[in-house]
């Protein structure tokens, strides 16, 4: 592949349509062993859950006081794997950043599944699931409402409407891609994909006022990676427990979270360039481009650790700083200098060009990342939890394996849709692509045919 | 675009375009001509195209995404303060029983919320999506393809003649009216 900004882009926009749709609905073997993998997890963590259900919470490992456990970590990491989406999609349209087309229509795919896999873990952690409706407001005959002052309140709302503006977002800038998929099918296939488009015909009528809603999708979605993580940071900051409650939490979330989000880009979309052949569309300059992202706020990552065991210190803040010592030197320090290796070492390889423009260097760093970003969840909430002001309550958690199969299930879930949303939709943006090509203009053919 | 020579019953005209320039040509050239009432087909957004059309009139989906913004920083307001008072002994943390700051979260995100789904309504109405039932002659895929349109879908009959000719001499690669406007997919 080339680390080009300009590779051998499609010399027509009917090639470009031919190219990107030839994928749909012809699942390789690769891809029916993944999909098999990920249904068998996905069923395997259901199990778990119901297992959960019969027997209520106590199958989990939780050991009060740390009653926050590996589902309120995976939450904390599938939401922050969601931002680098919007990001890309809205951020980067609003930039004009080139780099964006080839990637975001996938990473778009990628952060309404990674929130629809964090939705489940609040479930998940009430234990009695049923009563879910709880979270909402709703009219009832007691006029019972809940805290709105409480920042988990604030949470469903952030979370609730991140869904909602991703996913309209999403289907928003596939309609006219499955008309594509759509004037390509026939049959049974063309009634569906001709039910999706919405009767898409590009008429300029059409483009006009798509264009207008897409921009503002964008400027509405763009204040939501910025706030979503935010509000999820103060489920923890605005709690008085020693290594939560600080005010550096939500740049640090929203830094992580863009960092976890491209790393998990790189992760699942280069082994699909290549298994797609889509050089054209997706190659190394793309991924250069989300390594330097992620190079970006591994640092800022790395300055906010430090900054957190500065104030620890500089503030003699007992409490404060006896989480901090405890973090890096008791029971759990394998997590965290896992966490600092992943977060804060494992990209610095990133600063030299060939690294980054190295699939098998930016494969293997982007999955050090991942796992990085995984524990830095695990560190906070668990080892604040179980180190907290008085000793008498000191304790300590490891996940049972109920949580573990619950956890491996969400990957599954996860890997369910994404897999499937690459066999039935268009995963790059095929509009956007012609919007790259050199329009055929009678002009430029008379240029040619005079030389 | 509203205009003179549209008929509430005329005849179909559509001329298919392999170039842009060649299209926008033709539109600019039916413009000066005085004729209006035509469609655009485009497989991508041209800003060069929709200007020429709608000559750098916005779209209206900007006053319900501001609509559907104000709508929602109220309904959060309103939703966090009535259910507040509803029970004003309950004061947690010592707040004010209507405390802005941390109903200015719920605030916010409503706003964002009420915002996108008022725009995706707008973006419905002023598209008219769904198009399933659009005239036929709209229904083309090699303007979804490779090619661009223009289409009458009711010009006067009188204009038959100046429109076609229009159309040709902007370098339509191909100009056909009445049912002929309707493409059949070869080998469908």
């Amino acid at each position: 592949m080339q680390g080009t900004e300009n590779p051998n882009r499609p010399a027509t926009f009917g090639e470009a349509n031919r190219d990107i749709i030839r994928v749909l609905l012809k699942p390789s073997m690769g891809w029916a062993a993944l999909f098999a993998i990920s249904t068998a997890a996905m069923i395997y963590g259901g199990w778990c859950w119901y297992l959960q259900l019969v027997y209520g919470l106590g199958v989990g490992g939780y050991n009060p006081p740390v009653m926050w456990g590996i589902y309120i970590v995976t939450f904390v990491f599938w939401v922050g794997i969601g931002h680098a989406g919007t990001l890309i999609s809205a951020i980067l349209f609003l930039v004009r950043s080139k780099w964006r087309t080839g990637v975001y229509r996938a990473s778009e795919a990628m952060t309404v599944f990674a929130v629809m896999t964090a939705l489940l873990f609040p479930v998940l952690h009430l234990g009695r699931a049923w009563q879910v409706y709880w979270f909402f407001p709703y009219p009832n005959q007691r006029y019972l409402w809940m805290n709105f002052k409480s920042p988990l309140m604030w949470d469903v709302f952030a979370i609730s409407t991140y869904f909602t503006v991703s996913a309209v977002f999403f289907f928003v800038g596939l309609v006219p891609d499955i008309a594509v998929v759509r004037d390509h099918s026939t049959g049974l296939v063309k009634k569906i994909y001709g039910v999706l488009a919405l009767g898409w015909h590009g008429t300029m009528r059409q483009w006009h006022h798509y264009m207008a809603a897409y921009g503002f999708f964008a400027a509405l979605a763009a204040p939501l990676v910025l706030s979503v993580h935010s509000v999820v940071s103060w489920d923890f900051a605005m709690a008085i427990t020693a290594g939560w409650h600080s005010t550096i939490f939500p740049p640090y979330f929203v830094a992580g979270a863009i960092f976890s989000g491209c790393a998990m880009v790189i992760t699942l979309m280069l082994p699909l360039s290549y298994a797609y052949n889509w050089e054209k569309y997706l190659n190394l300059w793309h991924f250069e481009q989300l390594a330097k992202m992620c190079l970006l706020t591994s640092g800022i990552l790395t300055y906010a650790y430090g900054t957190e065991y500065f104030v620890g210190w500089y503030s003699q803040n007992p409490y404060e700083w006896g989480i901090f010592y405890w973090r890096a030197t008791g029971e759990y320090a394998w997590a965290f200098w896992l966490m600092v290796f992943c977060n804060c070492v494992a990209p610095l390889p990133w600063y030299i060009r060939s690294m980054r423009t190295n699939p098998a260097v930016l494969f293997i760093i982007s999955i050090f990342v991942n796992i990085g970003m995984w524990f830095e969840r695990f560190n906070i909430v668990v080892s604040s939890l179980a180190h907290q002001f008085d000793p008498a309550v000191w304790t300590s958690y490891w996940p049972s394996e109920i949580e573990w199969g619950v956890m491996i299930g969400s990957f599954g879930w996860f890997g369910f849709w994404f897999l499937l949303f690459l066999q039935v939709l268009p995963a790059v943006a095929i509009a956007e692509i012609k919007e790259l090509i050199q329009p055929p203009t009678k002009a430029a053919l008379g240029a040619v045919e005079a030389k | 675009m509203s205009t003179a020579t549209t008929a509430p019953a005329g005849i179909r005209i559509k001329g298919i375009y392999a170039h842009l320039d060649c299209l926008l040509a033709g539109i600019e050239q039916l413009k000066s001509e005085g004729i209006r009432g035509f469609e655009v087909l485009s497989p991508l957004p041209r800003h060069e195209i929709i200007d020429a059309v709608y000559e750098g009139r916005p779209s209206p989906v900007r006053w319900w995404t501001m609509i559907g913004g104000m709508t929602g920083i109220n309904v959060g307001f309103l939703l966090t303060s009535l259910t507040a008072i509803q029970w004003p002994m309950i004061n947690p943390g010592g707040k004010p029983v209507v405390a802005l700051p941390p109903y200015a979260v719920i605030m916010f995100e409503c706003t964002i919320l009420f915002g996108a789904l008022f725009t995706a309504l707008g973006a419905i109405v002023h598209t008219g999506l769904p198009g399933w039932w659009l005239d036929s002659a709209l229904k083309d895929p090699r303007c979804n393809d490779d090619k661009f349109g223009i289409v009458f879908l009711r010009a006067n009959v009188q204009d038959e003649a100046r429109i076609t000719e229009v159309l040709r001499a902007s370098g339509a690669v191909e100009v056909t009216t009445g049912d002929d406007t309707i493409y059949e997919v070869p080998n469908a």
